[in-house]
């Protein structure tokens, strides 16, 4: 039976996901847990960034590597290309504060996601559009406290408690666990506003990058749904390049 | 005249077998053509029946931006209405959310409706207070779908009127059998305290439900739908059903009066010794003429009888016992019950049982008339002619 | 003494010619109107068969545990080969492939920005090759509002009002967004060559018809589909073949412990058709029964007219002193002889007359004031296998027996007032 109702095409739309790497600034209210998001930050967060990575797409039946390069500046800026395989090469994506612009060489068309469109889930997956749309700072949306330690994978960490002051943010609670000596998050989970765990974030193979820890794996998992989530693996990134304005422009898709 | 039926009667009698043929084939079309309207009828009435009782009610107040066959519009799709200039609206608020079964995500959408209201037939009212889970009720394809059954709980994902993800178990606590797909492929009930509560949309909602008809009209963010408009998919498929039908009993009359026509011919052929002699006897050309229309319509007479006989028990076990078809719903946006209960309604009865005398007596006199060119002597002889 | 009659029957037209052609006539239209009653009967299991179950479908086995989400990522692959094995072994049926997707279409205006967007419902079929015969088997030809159907892997049917909704005009290039089997998103242009109307309105407000070709390559599914559907060549389901088949594809995957292993799914076992299936056939049986009852009426009395005609030769040959047995079973031999003759030429009309039905149908479009084409307005007659030999009942057996009864008659003279009545 042909419903549009049943329609759920199941997209992990890819770099989406990239976008929770720009949540990191965040003084907190709490003077404690507000040092140690300043300190995450420091690493974590450059005034703009270039970065090579792959996402491994663990589907049910096979596993898919996608390559992709990125250019963001701050939060509000971000320009996204894809390298391979070759099916995706070529697609790009730009967000200019809240606005959402993808292009496909194969149709040569920019599509913009608007209105309500943006509210929706993207294609059934567990990520909407405004996932990514997301351009405030986390201090400005969450209250943060230090809410206890935990020992994960013999470092120590302080677990930070993040709790929505404003209404309209798509995730009311966050648990962050952060390196006490590298201050890097190695975990992250986000909660609904009744307490049920959504997402889990889990960040690994820490190393130093031009004097700073930077973690170059990072895997999403959404708790819903079965799998073993999505990897997202730096391969290169540069911290505080010059990026040409052009970049940030829709007349940069079609290039 | 009695005299004619006296003679009518004995003359079909005599004919033993092949009277019995005939008017057990327009008997047999007699019941077919009965069947068949009672049970379009039964359907008709029962599709939008059921349509009213669980989907429609009398005429629906629908948000601007609602449109039944975009799901993307129901995230706009709501309103705040007055609660005191909507007596006798039931409200109905739809917002988009997802389940996981078996770790899929399922898009379905969440529809609150209040616990007293009587109009729809959806189980709201068996949902009750619990600790923990949101109770729910589904439909039966919806808890094969998701392949859930009573008293499984599920996750269930939404988000509230900011856009903020929230999710929680909710409770299977009712499993409804209907035949309006459209209540139940993908939809999943609750009350509608509850929906507000979850998302923050006090007094809002998607539809406005009347319990009775009302006059066309535009109330602000509210276009009135009347229930005759809401109900043409079904007028629609049932119109197309019927034409068909008419095309399939046209054919089994036209048959069953062929079987009629040609044994009026015979009849008239071989009976020329009989004709002669009643015409010796004083009848008229006219009053043999009516004899033998006669019989030929006596075989319509005979398979009504029958027919009551025959249809009187069936039809009425019919149509309090239904008829199974399963639980099909076409690809018609129409609903079709596990059970089709025949209607039989008596203009029904009359105009096929007329339809059927009328059409027997016009090819009964056809080939009688042929009488009138006889040569009565002839006749008398028994000669061929 | 066959042969004797035989040449009787050929050469006194009177007394072949009439009858012949009487049960010639009788029994073609026993058979053509059992035929097209039993395809009228049918047709609702018709449509759902040709629009979404098929004869038999097959499915991957976890597609098929949740095809209600239209699941392209459990997906049938290596399709070519099962396709190739499923020709070779099951010629029977026709078998085709579909693939239904959900997506998002976007229509550019002028500048190449979005005009509309809108939710779409697609279904992929093989559009190109006319001799799958899928664009007959769905009607498209008659459900196209404007335009023409596509001509090549870029262009596209859509709904109707799907298309003012959009604003598209025929020839005008429209956007599909939406995702791959392996989830990654993708993007194909279409020309719009046509907008059609079905009359369900889920398709007609957000439909797109594609050839499979590009939704293969639109959805990477490349050697990959959805649904492959196994249509009988006649175009008529048969329940038992269905079953059978069933069984035997479906045993020799039994000790496969893959999840995506192909099954085949009846129609009877989809979408709960089998009871109105049931109820189709008896329906349909009922009216067999009702014309073979009313043409052997119609013959029997032909068969008396036949006896009677005979009278006065009858007496003349009883007069020349041939046996009353004799003349009786003369009689009835030739109408066996006349029976089996007109059966014959009968069921032969009847056959070409159901078979024609089968592929025309009537259109009673006009008889519905409004046509929505929400069902087929065409009925179409259905050749089943009892066609071929329901026929023999009233054309033989009928005329059989109406010549017995009449032949009676013989029996009843006597020799004495044999030329009296002869009138010699």
């Amino acid at each position: 039976m042909i419903t549009t109702r049943n329609y759920t095409g199941k997209m992990k739309i890819n770099i989406l996901l990239f976008s929770f790497l720009f949540m990191w600034i965040m003084p907190g209210q709490a003077q404690d847990a507000q040092t140690i998001l300043d300190k995450v930050d420091k690493n974590m967060v450059s005034k703009t960034e270039i970065t090579e990575s792959e996402m491994v797409i663990r589907g049910k039946r096979n596993v898919q590597t996608i390559g992709s390069k990125s250019y963001t500046e701050g939060n509000k800026k971000s320009f996204t290309e894809y390298l391979y395989p070759e099916r995706e090469r070529g697609t790009k994506m730009l967000k200019l504060e809240d606005r959402l612009w993808i292009y496909s060489p194969s149709t040569d068309r920019t599509i913009q996601l608007s209105g309500h469109m943006l509210r929706q889930s993207v294609m059934g997956s567990d990520l909407s559009y405004e996932d990514m749309m997301e351009d405030r700072k986390l201090k400005d949306i969450y209250d943060a406290i230090i809410v206890g330690e935990e020992t994960i994978d013999e470092r120590k960490t302080w677990i930070l408690e993040l709790t929505a002051s404003v209404e309209d943010v798509s995730y009311y609670k966050r648990k962050i666990w952060v390196d006490q000596e590298r201050f890097i998050p190695l975990k992250e989970e986000l909660f609904a506003k009744s307490g049920q765990l959504l997402k889990k974030t889990t960040l690994s193979d820490i190393s130093q990058i031009d004097g700073r820890w930077y973690p170059k794996k990072i895997n999403f998992k959404d708790v819903l749904k079965s799998g073993n989530g999505t990897d997202f693996i730096i391969k290169k990134i540069q911290f505080n390049p010059t990026i040409p304005a052009y970049i940030f422009t829709k007349a940069s898709l079609k290039k | 005249m009695k005299l004619s039926f006296q003679l009518a009667f004995r003359n079909l009698m005599g004919a033993g077998l092949r009277t019995w043929l005939n008017v057990g084939i327009l008997t047999f079309t007699f019941l077919v053509i009965l069947f068949y309207n009672g049970l379009l009828d039964g359907w008709n009435l029962q599709a939008k029946r059921d349509a009213i009782n669980w989907e429609f009610g009398y005429g629906q107040f629908q948000h601007k931006n609602y449109d039944p066959y975009n799901p993307f519009s129901l995230q706009d799709a709501h309103g705040v209405f007055n609660i005191r200039n909507t007596s006798g609206l039931i409200p109905l608020l739809m917002r988009p959310a997802s389940i996981f079964p078996n770790g899929r995500m399922l898009s379905v959408t969440l529809k609150g409706l209040p616990k007293n209201q009587q109009l729809l037939k959806i189980p709201v009212d068996q949902l009750n207070e619990q600790v923990g889970a949101i109770p729910v009720a589904i439909g039966k394809r919806m808890a094969k779908t998701a392949k859930l059954s009573l008293g499984d709980e599920i996750s269930l994902r939404w988000r509230d009127k900011n856009g903020t993800f929230d999710a929680a178990n909710v409770k299977v606590d009712a499993i409804f059998n209907t035949t309006i797909n459209t209540v139940d492929q993908g939809q999943i009930w609750m009350r509608l305290a509850d929906l507000w509560r979850i998302t923050g949309m006090n007094n809002e909602a998607t539809l406005m439900i009347a319990d009775q008809p009302m006059p066309d009209t535009s109330y602000k963010d509210w276009n009135y739908v009347n229930q005759e408009k809401l109900l043409q998919n079904i007028n629609d498929v049932i119109e197309v059903e019927r034409a068909s039908a008419r095309v399939i009993y046209f054919i089994l009359l036209a048959i069953a009066l062929l079987a009629i026509f040609d044994t009026q011919v015979l009849s008239v052929f071989r009976r020329q010794k009989e004709i002669g002699t009643y015409i010796a006897l004083g009848m008229t050309k006219s009053d043999v003429i009516g004899l033998f229309t006669l019989e030929g319509s006596m075989y319509s007479l005979f398979s009504m009888l029958l027919g009551t006989l025959i249809g009187l028990p069936l039809f009425g076990y019919l149509s309090q016992k239904g008829i199974s078809f399963g639980a099909f719903t076409a690809d018609l946006g129409i609903g079709m019950g596990d059970r089709i209960y025949p209607s039989f309604s008596p203009s029904l009865l009359i105009s096929s049982a007329l339809i059927i005398i009328i059409s027997a007596t016009i090819v009964s006199f056809i080939p009688a008339r042929k009488i009138v060119t006889m040569n009565p002597i002839d006749a008398l002889r028994g000669k061929l002619q | 003494m066959i042969k004797f009659l035989f040449k009787g029957i050929i050469r006194d037209k009177s007394r072949s010619i009439l009858p012949i052609v009487v049960i010639a006539l009788g029994v073609s239209l026993t058979i053509v109107l059992s035929g097209f009653l039993s395809g009228a009967m049918t047709d609702m299991v018709d449509q759902n068969a040709r629009f979404e179950t098929g004869h038999v479908k097959i499915m991957s086995r976890a597609y098929a545990e949740n095809k209600e989400q239209l699941p392209n990522d459990l997906a049938l692959l290596g399709v070519d080969s099962l396709v190739s094995y499923l020709k070779s072994n099951y010629p029977d049926l026709q078998w085709v492939e579909r693939i239904r997707f959900g997506g998002l279409l976007d229509a550019p205006d002028s500048e190449g920005e979005s005009k509309g967007q809108g939710p779409a419902a697609g279904i992929a079929i093989n559009l190109l090759d006319a001799s799958s015969g899928e664009v007959e088997r769905m009607n498209i030809e008659k459900a196209i509002v404007s335009g023409a159907l596509p001509d090549e892997a870029n262009e596209a049917l859509i709904g109707d009002e799907f298309a003012k909704k959009l604003k598209l005009n025929i020839g005008d290039e429209v956007t599909y967004f939406g995702t791959t089997m392996n989830g990654s998103m993708t993007f194909q242009n279409f020309t719009i060559s046509g907008t059609v109307r079905f009359g369900m309105a889920a398709m007609d407000k957000g439909a797109i018809l594609l050839d499979i070709s590009a939704a293969r390559q639109m959805l990477d599914m490349q050697n990959g589909v959805g649904e492959i559907l196994g249509f009988f060549h006649n175009g008529v389901y048969n329940d038992k073949a269905a079953l059978a088949l069933e069984n035997s594809f479906n045993d020799q995957l039994k000790s496969n412990p893959d999840e995506y292993a192909p099954q085949m799914f009846t129609l009877r076992s989809q979408n709960n058709l089998g009871d109105l299936l049931d109820y189709a056939n008896s329906m349909s049986a009922i009216f067999v029964m009702i014309f073979v009852g009313a043409m052997s009426v119609v013959l029997w009395n032909t068969g008396l007219i036949g006896g009677l005609r005979r009278y006065q030769e009858f007496g003349i040959r009883l007069a020349l002193g041939e046996s009353k047995g004799k003349i009786y079973r003369s009689l009835v031999i030739e109408a066996t002889l006349i029976g089996v003759i007109g059966s014959l030429i009968g069921t032969g009309i009847g056959l070409v007359g159901a078979f024609y039905l089968q592929n025309y149908g009537i259109n009673i479009a006009g008889m519905v004031d409004n046509s929505s084409m929400m069902m087929p307005t065409v009925m179409r007659a259905k050749v089943t296998p009892n066609l071929y030999f329901i026929g023999f009942i009233p054309g033989v057996f009928a005329m059989v027996f109406g010549n017995m009864l009449s032949g009676i008659g013989i029996y009843k003279r006597e020799t004495a007032s044999l030329f009296k009545e002869l009138e010699v």
